[in-house]
């Protein structure tokens, strides 16, 4: 049950999009774009957000898109989870698809809607910090295509009434070998105690992290370390965990301690994985 | 009409006012109420709790105001602008907190409380109802213990999960007539309770109660019925739906009950247990509702199915500034369990013996009393010793060694005993009328409900196998009002095939009688001489000879055209015989007509570098006394398992400092998922219980009974260290490592 009124719109063009948010906005009515609807559900049925307007961008087809392009994989920010991993074009995406949330939710909540998201697991990220993607974005100026660190710092960082059409990512960057670890609390399904992605490129691996903050993050300084093959492993680990960017998350889903502990034994398995014997 | 629950973001706070204001100023709103539109308290054993709270909340979750709108999302929006000002008090966040001197007072007029069950508040404290077990000497018992262990075990609250949230809606009709529709197991509770409360003639109220999607003990309390009633009160008797979010139903309607206890066992060398010393404090929550006697349950059963000469308990229902807890699936006996057989782990380890064998040689039988005292006879007790030998063979316990290692990974299998009894009120009962048709089919009328036990398919079973016909010549409805269905106390405590089943035998013996009467005048021999079979009446000496029931079922009409006799129309009752209750010094007394018994094991799989693990198998053996459906009682026990694995593995709600909950959606409060079942082992051992129906026994609770146990001894033979906390998550057994160091 949601306890409060709004409007729904359903543009069909991604310019109709940006000048509904315009208008809307000016009109005071607190707009939110949308695709999946899941989180908005979620927050919105504990009232913890409160929004005039919603903006579905489901009818967007540049936002639908899922296709190798010459040498570049387009994904369309409207795309569900689960045809993301059906469709298997980015293997180390479909497996963080594969472990956000249950199949029924999967069916709904899209590329778009888990990066953009509040909460604070929002894993789909993870592959895409590591494959250097380009994000394409819709605003009142048009669209801009810029590399996802430019924008993805802890949460997206978009100006007010942008919203993310596409990721860009490169042909070679798809196939690379990787290794993804979701550890939970208990069961398989749920959000993480530590999700770690890992992908090696050139003989240096990259890793980014879920659950271990209380953000979704790649780190120079972490992989500087755990790349360091003059250190034996354990000592690696021990390093990377000091350069952690914020606190270790203690929530519902495991203690901070508990989660030093899974983080570093995860890590452990991620290098073992990847480094070279 | 629909009505909304404003709840108190507080655990425990004095109300200063509430301004209903903003919310009235909301169209479509067409009431609002406070716990001022009717103060009552209600409850049972002890009337401890308004429907909404007056002058303080106690708990997290209560409702402090209703609103009432023509739509769903109306009344909800205006429940959001009700504004409450609080002062917020000191919490109470555990039992043991809640019995240390000095702690803040839950309930400040307890002694005021009405009783309407056999139970001993303790005023000034927060103990809601304290049970004594004083049985043999307890000096000797510690005398003659060669070996004495002690265990700690703290079991916290959680949710029954049902599918179905719990809903209610009222309606009172111009002549005053009320009808209550929810999805309950109490609809012949919730008539006597909103007539007592809310001074309405008896049979002016009618309950129906639909098919029910899942209950597990929740929904045997009276919550919403009575919100719904007030809600339609206020608006002029209009019908009023109410209907809980997942959210609302895991923490302000009542939840599971916790537990912490202290168990101290004493043996002999050879491990015949001879004293047991037991303090168990229940975490009841901020009413005591049936925690009361779910404590007590907790005493009287406290040795479980083992001999003990000597025995003290005190078994305390501890006031918290948790949420409420009620009935839950083993009634206060997967707790006691927890506490017990994780001591008789302790023990068996200490002796260095065979935990299975140590539980052989102790187990309690026929010429034993219970803790209350009660005489054991081969009726009123199932075979444990033989659901212990046989669960042996189940799980190849002989032939394979304690733990397996393998690499990272070891496997271990835990064991445990169960034993539950009903501790239902002296009067608990139940009524049936079968009424036959033209066609000699027959209605069949009581009020067991039906939550998905399969209940009132055993109950047309057991009709059609007395009158040895086609069950599917017999109609039973899924619903049940209370103002055409005999009455059943509650569908509750593993009772209902036991009680409504004793009443369909004995309705079924009325019928007859009047076939036998009628047929004895058409074939012209004595009523004795007759057998009823087959959809006939027959002679017992020549079969052929005889007459159709649908020929005599409403009435014989003789081939001139004269009619004798009318409808048949069977009906029978049945009340629980020899309960008592219980002495307040020694608890001497009688609990329940008989214990149903059983032995259960889990093997699990732990990975010793991260202390996740894998459940491989979990057995249950179990004496059901007679099996009436095999398919439902394979169910049954299996469900029960299923969720007690999920609560010892992951299931619990967690509190921050102030008493809030902070897993109240299932994505953060775990529950067992499809694929991570272990495989299920089910097996019977038959027993009559000469006073039940073809002898059964209640088994609907009781496969989730000692799997709590049976968990925590299967990963503490694992892991090495004892584990005597739930729930059982990888970060506990981390934790219990990392201390342990």
């Amino acid at each position: 049950m949601i306890p409060f009124d709004f409007e729904y719109f359903h543009p069909s063009t991604v310019q109709m999009a940006v000048d509904l948010f315009q208008n809307l906005q000016r009109q005071g009515k607190r707009p939110m774009y949308y695709a999946g609807g899941t989180e908005i559900i979620t927050f919105a049925r504990v009232n913890s957000i409160q929004p005039g307007a919603v903006i579905d961008l489901k009818s967007i087809p540049e936002c639908n898109v899922l296709a190798m392009q010459k040498d570049i994989l387009v994904i369309g920010a409207c795309v569900t989870l689960s045809a993301l991993s059906e469709a298997d074009p980015f293997p180390l995406l479909s497996a963080a698809a594969q472990g956000v949330a249950d199949q029924t939710s999967r069916n709904k909540i899209t590329l778009g809607g888990n990066i953009s998201g509040k909460i604070h697991y929002r894993e789909a990220v993870l592959p895409l910090l590591l494959a250097n993607s380009r994000m394409v974005i819709a605003g009142t100026q048009g669209i801009r295509v810029t590399s996802i660190h430019k924008v993805f710092n802890q949460q997206m960082r978009l100006t007010s009434g942008e919203f993310l059409v596409q990721v860009l990512i490169d042909r070679d960057d798809v196939s690379l070998p990787f290794a993804y670890f979701k550890k939970r609390e208990i069961g398989h399904v749920g959000y993480p105690l530590v999700t770690v992605a890992a992908l090696r490129k050139n003989d240096e691996m990259r890793t980014a992290f879920s659950g271990v903050c209380a953000f979704p993050f790649r780190s120079a300084a972490i992989e500087q370390v755990l790349n360091d093959s003059s250190l034996p492993i354990t000592a690696r680990i021990e390093r990377a965990t000091g350069k952690l960017p914020a606190s270790l998350l203690d929530n519902v889903e495991g203690s901070a301690a508990y989660r030093e502990f899974v983080l570093k034994q995860t890590m452990a398995d991620a290098v073992h994985r990847l480094e070279r014997r | 009409m629909h009505a909304k629950i404003a709840f108190s973001p507080h655990a425990h706070a004095k109300i200063k006012s509430i301004d209903t204001s903003r919310a009235w100023r909301i169209p479509g709103v067409k009431a609002v109420i406070t716990g001022a539109y009717y103060p009552v308290l209600t409850g049972s054993p002890l009337a401890d709790r308004p429907p909404i709270a007056m002058d303080k909340v106690r708990y997290y979750g209560e409702p402090v105001a209703l609103v009432v709108a023509e739509e769903e999302y109306i009344a909800e929006m205006a429940a959001l602008q009700i504004q409450v000002d609080y002062e917020v008090l000191p919490v109470v966040l555990s039992p043991s907190e809640a019995l240390q001197t000095g702690a803040p007072l839950i309930h400040e007029h307890l002694a005021a409380y009405e009783i309407s069950e056999q139970a001993y508040p303790e005023p000034g404290t927060n103990i809601a109802n304290r049970t004594r077990i004083r049985k043999g000497n307890m000096e000797e018992g510690w005398r003659n213990s060669e070996h004495i262990v002690t265990v700690q075990v703290r079991l916290p609250q959680s949710d029954h999960a049902a599918m179905e949230v719990r809903c209610s809606i009222a309606e009172i009709l111009p002549g005053g007539k009320v009808n209550i529709h929810s999805a309950s197991q109490s609809p012949y509770v919730i008539q006597k309770d909103i007539s007592r409360y809310f001074h309405i003639p008896l049979h002016e109220v009618t309950v129906h109660t639909p098919l029910v999607g899942g209950s597990y003990g929740g929904k045997s309390a009276v919550q919403l019925e009575y919100l719904a009633y007030l809600a339609s009160l206020a608006v002029g008797g209009r019908a009023v739906k109410l209907v809980n979010s997942r959210e609302l139903d895991m923490v302000s309607s009542p939840v599971h009950i916790g537990l912490e206890s202290t168990i101290k066992l004493g043996c002999t060398r050879e491990g015949k247990i001879m004293a047991a010393e037991i303090l168990h404090l229940f975490d009841g929550g901020a009413y005591s509702d049936r925690g009361a006697i779910m404590s007590r349950a907790g005493a009287t059963d406290c040795t479980g199915p083992y001999r003990i000469d000597n025995v003290q308990c005190d078994s305390l229902c501890m006031y918290t500034n948790h949420p409420y807890s009620t009935s839950f699936r083993g009634f206060g006996h997967p707790e006691l369990t927890f506490a017990m057989e994780r001591a008789m782990d302790r023990m068996a380890d200490r002796l260095n013996m065979d935990p299975l064998v140590l539980r052989y040689m102790n187990a309690i039988g026929p010429g034993d009393t219970t803790p209350t005292q009660t005489l054991l006879n081969r009726s009123n007790i199932g075979d444990l010793r033989t659901c212990i030998t046989k669960l042996k063979t189940l799980i190849d316990w002989n032939d394979r060694p304690r733990a397996e290692i393998n690499g990272h990974l070891i496997k271990a299998t835990g064991i445990c005993c169960f034993w539950k009894n009903s501790n239902t009120p002296t009067n608990a009962g139940a009524g049936a009328m079968i009424k036959f048709n033209p066609d000699g089919s027959i209605h069949l009328l009581c009020g067991a409900v039906e939550i998905g036990q399969g209940t009132r398919t055993a109950l047309t079973q057991i009709l059609a196998e007395r009158f040895r016909m086609d069950d599917r010549k017999i109609q039973i409805r899924m619903d049940i009002e209370t103002d055409k269905d005999p009455e059943l106390w509650k569908t509750v405590a593993s009772r209902s095939t036991f009680l409504v089943g004793n009443a369909i035998l004995q309705a079924a013996e009325d019928a007859i009688m009047q076939l036998k009467n009628m047929a004895s005048i058409v074939l012209q021999c004595p009523p004795a001489d007759l057998d009823v079979g087959g959809g006939r009446v027959f002679r017992k000496t020549r079969p052929e000879l005889g007459v159709a029931i649908e020929q005599i079922a409403n009435g014989y009409t003789f081939p001139n055209g004269n009619t004798i006799g009318s409808q048949v129309i069977g009906r029978g009752s049945y009340t629980m015989r020899n309960i008592t209750l219980l002495d307040p010094i020694t608890g001497r007394g009688n609990t329940g007509p008989e214990w149903t018994v059983g032995a259960q094991a889990v093997e699990v799989e732990l990975n010793t570098r991260d202390y996740t693990y894998r459940i491989v198998k979990a057995a249950t053996v179990i004496d059901a006394g007679r099996v009436i459906n095999p398919g439902f009682a394979r169910a049954q026990v299996t469900g029960g398992m299923s969720m007690g694995l999920s609560l010892a593995s992951r299931e619990a709600f967690r509190f921050n400092p102030n008493g809030a909950i902070l897993n109240r959606q299932f994505r953060t409060y775990k529950l067992i998922r499809y694929g991570e079942q272990p495989e299920y082992f089910v097996d019977f051992v038959e027993t009559p219980h000469l006073e039940a129906p073809y002898g059964l026994r209640g088994i609907g609770e009781h496969g989730l009974i000692g799997m709590s146990a049976a968990l925590a001894n299967s990963l503490s033979a694992a892991a090495g260290v004892e584990l005597n906390q739930l729930p059982l998550t990888p970060e506990m057994i981390w934790r219990t490592m990392h201390d342990s160091v």
